[in-house]
């Protein structure tokens, strides 16, 4: 039993990570209906960005890599360059798709996504860099003492990390006036433009905060496995999540999230040694279709009746 | 009491002979998650005739028409269709047994010509499998050539056969109505349902539109059922007219009883009680 | 002047429902079919059979299939490359396993595996739409490689699945030189081609565009969705079967499940999108376009930069190239090349006057 709790835990907090990737996607699609392929591929970008950044610094400052004030250093810069990333993709892509329908943005994305991850390797190279954090992946001792349970330290770091970043962004845009403003754009374009909010703005700032989501999914899971291509594929991690909890629900976002983490590493335990394993790649997908199946409108997802 | 049923074999002042009842709705009531659309609605339409449905926005009109062709199910109630019982009726079955239907909103294939999009009205009437069709020469084109022959027919008769190989995007609104209708006759229905085929047209895009109507029920006698807004093309086409307000029927008859009925006053003009 | 309409009139609705209505395009897909057939493999040298045309054929066809899907019935699929793994892997098993299996018939029935493997996973699209079909498209992708890959009997025993395809041999002829080989892929190819044709232009293909473009008012015409969604998904996956059996017969020889990975599929819905969606010569010149455009990069940059190359920056390059060019189509023109030709066409119906 205390190993079934020990893979449910691991699941479950890897969980919160797929779960920070997808709330990327939740935010730019609830603001301008854009379903943003590119999401894994910003959070390679970020981090690879930063991992740069951290490693020019000490040559124009003269400062220790290892310095605080140069990994916050390294952060702004990093977090700046996803700022202008992202405005630039809604100015230059998505601006001029306005008004085609969703699935040409999507696909626009998809082109983005090749863009972005050309453009990363070609200015820091494709090298494998590590990312020190300051916690170490090790297990955490008395849990381990009282329960004989496998906890990772960094994984509860990182949850923790990303906890704090999910709630408090729900509260960003539940209690603040952008979020008000966000919202309304979400519901309906020309409305929220008929009063008043400013669609650009409110667009500029949301592929920002999605930046800056993606620059911190891009740190904790470039610090786990190294800041390496891979990272791009958090965007399929994050997937399924999305089916499962809906591409407009922060909440469906975090649910869905623990569950695809949870019963992704339960069904590599327990189902992957009877077909052989390495079905974690598929696994999630076919647990969200399923679902999907017999509630189409997915977790938090309004019943859909066709007006004709 | 208001005189419902107009007789069987009534004749009408075109000369068009009234048949029996071929759609009766009994008791219908329709309600999504609580919200009543409709309530206890009962009424029938005959054979050969042009009957209205009449009501301010929001009664239950298009409701009503999604109900006859089976896109929606009410949860209570009975409709009869030539004498047939039939509680849940898929859009399909109901083109299966001839009827036909246009949208409020032009519902037309956007990426099709005009010649595409009236030869899908056919569909139900195309035999032919997936492989005959990729092979092509034989029966499918065989097949084609006569359903095309068919939808000629339906060009010439709308007047539209200028614009036969233009996408349905790029027409002006009043002629992808007219397209619409056209696809809806291309199946060569025996209930044509229309659902406000005069909105947002000028006088003289009406004036066409009605002429088609009338000449589609006294040509081909379909029977049809009209939701327009224009009372003065209601009162001057229809042989009776059934009024909903809020979901409920509150006024059947003949364009003169509709328009002496209180309550049908009440719901347009407003009254104090 | 020579490219007119004028004075070719319909008498007959026969005439008028041609693939190719204009005297002038019938003349000219004769002379292209008589130049790829005939002076094609005089001519050709063995780089460019086998790097390039074979592989532009069976990426068309590919393309094709996944046009069909997206392009005509309005359903996006993000696992292209995993029916092509079926089909592969599928003829690879039928000419394994039975005595005297016909290469063409192994070829056909590898094609329906996928066409049955397509239906299975097309079934989630009678309740989902948009993204979340495109997400759950996915699932095919990574659990048919991974299937391929886990189940060694597919690739009989083989080491990490990789299967080298058998000697292809039709009614006791065998076709082992580069040309022979794209002789055979090019005549599959063009009669492939041409059923497509024939789906779209019949009530099939109609069938699909009206679901694609509206499917309520589909269903009130009577047309099924779930048919129309599903025998599209049928048709379409057979298309990329076939491809993938050809991928493994007359292109590459050995294969691999892997090989059949999400890129791929990216780089056939790359083709559509840049020849052009709903489009069969579309479906032809974006598959030329994806195939040339790297060597053209790579033998660009090689003569900028001689052998002083600095190491990845080709393969970045032609990631930035491919991404940019994706959303300039989609910006500049939706209907991609497809539609720049069909402009070229209408200027020159013009010319030489300018109105």
């Amino acid at each position: 039993m205390g190993f079934f709790f020990e893979v449910l835990i691991g699941g479950l907090l890897s969980g919160v990570l797929y779960a920070l990737v997808a709330l990327g996607f939740v935010l730019i699609y609830k603001a301008s209906g854009v379903f943003n392929f590119a999401q894994g591929a910003m959070v390679f970008f970020a981090a690879l960005t930063f991992v740069g950044f951290k490693e020019l610094l000490p040559g124009w400052t003269g400062l220790e890599e290892s310095s605080v004030v140069v990994f916050w250093l390294a952060f702004a810069l990093a977090l700046a360059s996803m700022v202008v990333l992202g405005i630039l993709t809604e100015k230059v892509v998505l601006r001029p798709l306005v008004n085609q329908p969703h699935i040409t943005l999507f696909m626009a994305t998809i082109g983005l996504t090749f863009l972005v991850e050309g453009i990363a390797q070609a200015i820091w190279g494709a090298n494998v860099r590590g990312l020190d954090l300051g916690i170490t992946d090790e297990p955490i001792e008395w849990i381990l003492d009282s329960a004989d349970m496998i906890v990772s330290k960094f994984d509860v770091f990182a949850a923790a990390l990303a906890g704090i970043l999910v709630a408090s962004l729900a509260l960003f845009f539940q209690y603040t006036k952008v979020g008000r403003a966000l919202r309304a754009v979400a519901d309906d374009h020309q409305a929220a433009l008929s009063i008043g909010i400013p669609l650009q703005h409110i667009w500029a700032i949301v592929w920002a905060v999605a930046g800056f989501v993606a620059l911190v999914a891009g740190l904790i899971w470039g610090a786990r496995s190294g800041v390496q291509f891979a990272l791009t594929f958090t965007a399929l991690k994050a997937l399924p999540v999305l089916i499962l909890g809906g591409f407009t629900s922060v909440p469906g976002a975090i649910v869905g999230g623990l569950i695809i983490g949870a019963s992704e590493k339960l069904a590599e335990v327990y189902i992957g040694p009877m077909v052989g394993g390495g079905i974690e790649g598929w696994f999630p997908y076919m647990l969200a279709l399923f679902f999907l199946l017999v509630r189409p409108e997915g977790l938090f997802g309004e019943k859909h009746i066709d007006r004709v | 009491m208001m005189m419902n049923d107009m007789a069987q074999g009534a004749e009408t002042s075109s000369g068009r002979r009234i048949g029996e009842v071929i759609l009766d709705l009994q008791n219908i009531s329709l309600s999504f998650g609580g919200v009543n659309a409709l309530t206890d609605i009962s009424f029938n339409v005959r054979e050969h005739e042009i009957r209205s449905i009449i009501g301010p926005n929001g009664a239950g009109k298009s409701s009503m028409l999604n109900v006859m062709n089976g896109v929606y199910h009410p949860q209570k109630g009975k409709i009869l269709f030539r004498g047939e019982p039939r509680q849940k009726m898929d859009p399909h079955t109901a083109a299966a047994q001839g009827i036909a239907r246009t949208f409020q909103n032009i519902a037309l294939f956007k990426g099709m010509s005009v010649l595409d999009n009236i030869m899908t009205g056919r569909n139900m009437k195309m035999k032919c499998n997936l492989l005959q069709h990729a092979i092509f020469w034989g029966k499918a084109q065989k097949e084609e050539i006569e359903h095309r022959v068919k939808v000629e027919e339906v060009i010439d008769f709308l007047e539209i056969q200028s614009i036969r190989k233009t996408p349905v995007g790029r027409l002006p609104y009043g002629l992808q109505k007219r397209v619409e209708l056209g696809r809806a006759l291309a199946a060569e229905p025996s209930l044509l349902l229309l659902d406000e085929p005069m909105a947002g047209m000028n006088v003289e895009e009406k004036q066409d539109m009605c002429r088609f109507i009338l000449d589609v029920n006294d040509q081909f006698g379909t029977t049809i059922v009209l939701i327009e807004h224009d009372m003065g093309v209601v009162m001057d086409i229809s042989d009776r007219v059934v009024v909903l307000d809020y979901g409920k029927k509150i006024g059947d008859g003949t364009p003169d009883e509709v328009k002496n009925n209180e309550d049908v006053i009440a719901a347009y003009l407003g009254t104090s009680h | 002047m020579l490219y007119r309409e004028a004075g070719q009139f319909k008498a007959t609705y026969q005439e008028d429902q041609q693939i190719f209505p204009i005297r002038q395009d019938r003349v000219g897909m004769a002379v292209i079919l008589a130049f790829f057939f005939a002076a094609v493999p005089l001519i050709a040298s063995e780089y460019w059979l086998q790097a390039i045309l074979i592989p532009v054929l069976i990426f068309s066809l590919a393309a094709i299939g996944l046009n069909i899907l997206t392009g005509y019935a309005g359903q996006l699929s993000l696992g292209s490359a995993a029916f092509m793994a079926v089909g592969a892997f599928g003829a690879y098993n039928f000419m394994l396993r039975i005595d005297g299996m016909p290469f063409l018939l192994a070829v056909v029935l590898g094609g329906l595996c996928a066409a049955v493997v397509g239906v299975a996973f097309g079934l989630p699209s009678l309740r989902i739409k948009g993204f979340y079909l495109a997400v759950a498209t996915l699932a095919a992708q990574f659990f048919i490689v991974w299937a391929l890959v886990k189940f060694s009997w597919f690739s009989n025993y083989s080491s990490s699945g990789v299967i080298s395809a058998q000697e292809v041999n039709i009614l006791g002829f065998a076709f082992d030189t580069p040309i022979l080989k794209y002789l055979l892929t090019l005549a599959i190819v063009a009669v492939l081609a041409l059923l497509a044709k024939n789906l779209v232009r019949s009530a099939t293909g109609r069938r699909w565009m009206a679901v694609r473009d509206m499917d309520v008012a589909a269903e009130v015409i009577g047309i099924r969705p779930m048919r129309a969604k599903l025998s599209a998904f049928a048709v379409s996956s057979f298309y990329c079967g076939v491809a993938g059996a050809l991928y493994a017969y007359t292109y590459l020889g050995t294969v691999e499940p892997e090989g059949f990975n999400l890129d791929l599929s990216f780089k056939i819905l790359f083709m559509i999108i840049i020849g052009g969606v709903g489009s069969m010569l579309g479906s032809f010149l974006g598959a030329a376009f994806i195939v040339l455009l790297p060597i053209f990069l790579n033998v660009s940059m090689h003569t900028m930069f001689g052998d002083s190359l600095p190491a990845g920056l080709g393969s970045n390059l032609e990631l930035i190239v491919f991404g940019g060019l994706i959303i300039f189509f989609l910006i500049v023109e939706p209907h991609g090349l497809a539609r720049l030709w069909a402009l070229a066409k209408d200027k020159l119906r013009l010319w030489p006057f300018p109105h």
